[in-house]
């Protein structure tokens, strides 16, 4: 594979997708139903992605270069199938943190034009 | 909930819903479908069990109402996506010269066993999947199963050794053709062989050499060599294929006509082989290819099985477990047969779609 050394920048803004699989793979590997299963948790079941949009999203970051495989075995919380397992790639991390960065700051800006409340204000029911 | 009460129905649009879901992945790019669909075939299975723990039958119609959505948005992504592809590498936009082929998805579990009469294990066998997708796409997976025979732990040494010689020949050599580069692994370990064979030190000392089956799956294609009576099958929607033939003495009989299939099983002949490497310093080779098919298994295995447990039996072991099982289940099968040899096993599963 050619990888074409990019800044993280050259990423971002990221879909709503990639982002969720990056923040879904940001603390251990995990495989494909695995990022799934993390994503649901994780937006109290908000966000669910369907197998499609994740593998076509997963192809893409392969060969971006922001995800790796790290190998094939079994889950034993699931069955004695191997599954195929991603991980982040440091290119992957660093674009991560650069959404992540570019998110906070228009929260900020968010914040100060008083759509959001300030940090540390509890944010009052309805 | 009903399924609590009556798993059996919801068992049944489970695997209803697997085939289905099998089958709408036809509505992907060819190339998308040989890299994941696989893994997207094994994701939904783990979606559905989940949604019918969850809610049962019910569970699973929302999960398909979900599904069919993300199947047209997404397919219709995919497909416009190769047709971008497409027209870049046709323009010269992108110059990519390596091999557009996806590498298809491998399942693949391998079990030695020294069985039941035996006093130690002289077969050997390797399973190598490249991780790397290019090496995977230009060197393909390699699978080889060796009876070694000879005195002492000679044999075990000679079936080690055919083994280890083929996969470090097969992928260092600069041959391109896979048949060819096949054929001059299984010379490497045939001249290895013999070397160890010259070794001995008593004339009368059983001879040492072993029986090597190797196959080579790459893109679609198998590609197997074959010296002695260990075997390579392909096990298809249930029915199983013969790859090879047996270099021994009751296998020409049954082909003659001479004896039947079940006479061959237990001839008092049936271990004489009159092929195999390590005797003489030029081996004949037969070699095989054969187009594989999304879903085909492929198994390789000694004598020790394939003399105790049908073809019948084989095909429906593998037909219906996972490469893991399968194996475990065949060596059980051909030790509750007795386990008179020791008893080695392959199965690879490949998924082309």
């Amino acid at each position: 594979m050619t990888r074409k050394e990019r800044e993280p920048e050259a990423f971002l803004p990221l879909t709503p997708a990639v982002f969720h699989i990056l923040l879904a793979l940001a603390d251990r590997e995990r495989h494909g139903y695995g990022i799934m299963q993390e994503i649901a948790a994780r937006t109290g079941g908000t966000m669910r992605m369907g197998p499609g949009t994740l593998y076509g999203s997963i192809k893409r970051m392969l060969a971006d270069g922001l995800i790796e495989e790290s190998g094939q075995r079994p889950d034993p919380e699931l069955d004695d199938e191997r599954r195929r397992y991603y991980r982040l790639t440091e290119l992957g991390q660093r674009v991560l943190r650069a959404e992540a960065l570019r998110l906070d700051r228009l929260l900020r800006i968010a914040q100060a034009k008083h759509v959001l409340p300030q940090p540390g204000t509890e944010i009052g029911g309805a | 909930m009903p399924s609590s009460t009556a798993p059996a129905p919801s068992d049944r649009w489970l695997q209803l819903s697997e085939r289905l879901y099998r089958r709408l992945l036809l509505v992907y790019p060819l190339t998308f479908r040989r890299a994941f669909g696989a893994e997207m075939a094994q994701t939904f299975r783990a979606c559905c069990r989940a949604a019918v723990r969850e809610s049962g039958t019910a569970g699973l119609l929302r999960l398909w109402g979900s599904v069919c959505y993300d199947l047209m948005t997404s397919a219709v992504i995919e497909h416009i996506r190769a047709w971008i592809a497409l027209f870049k590498r046709l323009s010269g936009l992108e110059k990519e010269l390596h091999m557009i082929t996806v590498p298809f998805h491998l399942d693949v579990a391998q079990l030695t066993d020294i069985g039941r009469k035996r006093a130690r294990n002289e077969d050997n066998m390797t399973s190598v999947v490249p991780t790397d997708r290019q090496a995977l796409a230009q060197k393909g997976a390699l699978f080889v199963v060796a009876d070694g025979l000879g005195g002492h732990d000679r044999g075990e040494e000679a079936s080690r050794l055919a083994v280890n010689t083929i996969s470090d020949v097969y992928y260092n050599s600069p041959v391109e053709d896979t048949g060819d580069a096949l054929a001059q692994a299984v010379r490497a370990a045939n001249t290895v062989v013999c070397d160890l064979s010259t070794q001995q030190e008593h004339a009368e000392e059983k001879a040492t050499g072993t029986t090597c089956v190797t196959a080579v799956l790459r893109g679609d294609t198998v590609y197997v060599a074959n010296v002695g009576d260990s075997r390579a099958y392909i096990v298809r929607a249930g029915h199983i294929q013969q790859i090879t033939h047996d270099h021994s003495w009751v296998a020409d009989q049954v082909r003659l006509g001479a004896l039947t299939e079940e006479q061959a099983r237990t001839h008092e002949k049936r271990n004489q082989i009159y092929r195999c490497l390590g005797i003489k310093p030029e081996v004949e080779i037969d070699l095989f290819t054969e187009t594989v098919q999304d879903g085909d298994a492929l198994v390789l295995c000694t004598d020790g099985l394939s003399s105790l447990v049908t073809d019948a039996e084989i095909a429906e072991i593998v037909e219906q477990y996972n490469p893991q099982e399968s194996v475990k289940r065949l060596v059980e099968r051909a030790n509750e047969q007795g386990g008179t040899d020791n008893i080695t096993a392959v199965v690879a599963r490949v998924s082309l779609a």
